[in-house]
C-alpha cells in the first residue's frame, strides 16, 4: 500500500461529490466489521456443536483479520479507498461517545496516573529513539519523525510534525510505514504477552495505551484483551494524544533553531491548532454523564454507539494494512522502530507494574 | 494517495478538522439519544 503511506496533499473538490465517494468504503467497513461480529457469534457455536476445540476469537480480531486478508490478497479497489480512510473519523467519534462510560472522578484519577506515566514514557521514548536513529545512521529528520511517532500517537503525530519541521515526504512515508507495521504486530503480540504475564485488565489497558503507537491499534489491542482493558487503553492513549502539541512544538523550535524549519510565531495558537479536539469531546461527554445528563439506558445506548464506531475502525485497521507495500519502505527505519518499540514496551510494562503496586491495581 | 492522507484531505475540504467533525457527530448522536429519538441501540 505504497499509496497508504503517501503524504497528504490538499485538492479542491465538490463536497457533495466527495461525500458520495465515501459511501462505498464506509459500507465496506460496515460489512467487514459486521462479518467479524457474526463470525464471533457463530464460529464458536459451530465448533462446539461439532465437538471441535477452537479458541474464542473476539469480533475485534475477526474484523482485523478479514480486513488484512482482503488488503493483502485482492487489495482494496480504488472505489472503496476514500471511505475506508474514514476509519479514523469513526475512531474519534467512538472515543468521544466512550466518554459517557467514565465518571469525571475516574477520568481525573486514572488520567492523573496516566499523565505521570505518559510523561516518563515520552522522555524515555524520545531519548532512546533519537539515540537509536543516530546509531543506525538515519537522517536526523526521519529520526525525529520516528521518535514522535513512537512517543506520542503514531501517524497523526508524524503528519503534524512533518509540516512543523519541514521534513521530506520520503522521511514521513518511511516513518509512517514503520509505525503502521509495528502497530499491526502489536495487535497480535500484546494480548499474548498480557495473558502470559496474567496482567489485570487495568494494568494491561494502561500498558497498551502507553506502549502501542497508533490510536486505532491501541484501542484494538486493549479491546482484544477485554472490554475493561479496552476502556483503560483508550483513556491512557487519549492522555498521550493530549501531549501531541507540546512535543511537536518542541521539535519545531529545535529545528527552527538549527535553521532548517520556519520559526513558531504564536505558541498558544500553535498548541491549540495541534491539540486533538476529540480529547475535549471525550471529557465533555464524561462531565455530562457524571452530572446525570443521561440516564442508565441512555448511557448503554451511547456505549453501544461507541462499539459500532469502533467496529468500523477495526475493519479499517485491517483494510489499510498491506505488508508487501510496507516491506518496500526499507529495513533500517523499521529496525530502529522495532528495537525502540521493544524497549518502550518493556519500560512501560515496568512503569505500569510500579504504578499498580503504588495505586493498588 | 493513501488512507492517512485521504483523511487529512477530507478534513481540509470540509473546513472543519477531522476531530471537529468526529466531535460534532458524536454530540449529535448523544443529543438524539438524550431526547429519545434513539431509545435503544442494539449490540
Amino acid at each position: 500500500m505504497a499509496d497508504a503511506i503517501a503524504v497528504p496533499q490538499v485538492r479542491s473538490a465538490h463536497s457533495g461529490f466527495q461525500f458520495l465517494r465515501l459511501i462505498p468504503g464506509v459500507l465496506l467497513l460496515a460489512a467487514v466489521g459486521y462479518a467479524g461480529k457474526l463470525l464471533e457469534q457463530n464460529v464458536g457455536t459451530y465448533a462446539k456443536a461439532h465437538h471441535w476445540t477452537f479458541p474464542n476469537i473476539e469480533y475485534v480480531l475477526w474484523a482485523i483479520l478479514l480486513g488484512l486478508v482482503i488488503s493483502n490478497t485482492i487489495g482494496v479497489p480504488e472505489i472503496f479507498r476514500a471511505g475506508v480512510a474514514t476509519y479514523e473519523f469513526w475512531l474519534k467519534a467512538g472515543i468521544v461517545l466512550l466518554g459517557s462510560r467514565f465518571l469525571l472522578g475516574d477520568v481525573l484519577k486514572l488520567g492523573g496516573v496516566s499523565l505521570g506515566l505518559v510523561a516518563i514514557e515520552l522522555v524515555v521514548a524520545i531519548t532512546f529513539m533519537t539515540f537509536l536513529g543516530r546509531a543506525f545512521g538515519l537522517r536526523p529528520k526521519l529520526t525525529s519523525l520516528l521518535a514522535v511517532g513512537s512517543a506520542v500517537c503514531g501517524v497523526s503525530a508524524i503528519i503534524a510534525t512533518q509540516g512543523a519541521i519541514e521534513a521530506d515526504d520520503e522521511d514521513s512515508s518511511f516513518a509512517i510505514a514503520a509505525i503502521l507495521a509495528l502497530g499491526a504486530l502489536s495487535l497480535f503480540t500484546f494480548p499474548l504477552i498480557g495473558h502470559a504475564l496474567h496482567l489485570s485488565d487495568h494494568a494491561y489497558g494502561l500498558w497498551a495505551g502507553l506502549a502501542v503507537d497508533n490510536t486505532a491499534e491501541a484501542t484494538a489491542a486493549g479491546a482484544l484483551y477485554s472490554d475493561a482493558a479496552g476502556k483503560l487503553a483508550v483513556l491512557a492513549k487519549t492522555t498521550r494524544n493530549a501531549m501531541i502539541g507540546f512535543v511537536v512544538l518542541g521539535y519545531a523550535i529545535y529545528w527552527a533553531s538549527q535553521g532548517q524549519a520556519k520559526g513558531v510565531g504564536n505558541k498558544a495558537a500553535f498548541l491549540w491548532q495541534k491539540f486533538p479536539k476529540f480529547v475535549l469531546g471525550f471529557l465533555l461527554i464524561s462531565v455530562l454523564a457524571t452530572y446525570a445528563f443521561f440516564n442508565k439506558e441512555q448511557i448503554t445506548a451511547l456505549a453501544n454507539l461507541s462499539r459500532w464506531a469502533f467496529l468500523l475502525t477495526f475493519a479499517g485497521v485491517g483494510l489499510r494494512t498491506n505488508f508487501r507495500e510496507m516491506r518496500k519502505q526499507g529495513l533500517r527505519p523499521f529496525a530502529v522502530g522495532a528495537i525502540g518499540e521493544v524497549v518502550i514496551a518493556i519500560v512501560t510494562l515496568g512503569l505500569v507494574a510500579g504504578a499498580g503496586k503504588l495505586f493498588g491495581f | 494517495m493513501g488512507s492517512e492522507a485521504r483523511a487529512v484531505v477530507i478534513q481540509k475540504r470540509r473546513g472543519l478538522s477531522l476531530d471537529g467533525w468526529a466531535v460534532l457527530v458524536a454530540f449529535l448522536l448523544a443529543l438524539l439519544v438524550r431526547v429519545g429519538i434513539f431509545k435503544h441501540v442494539p449490540w
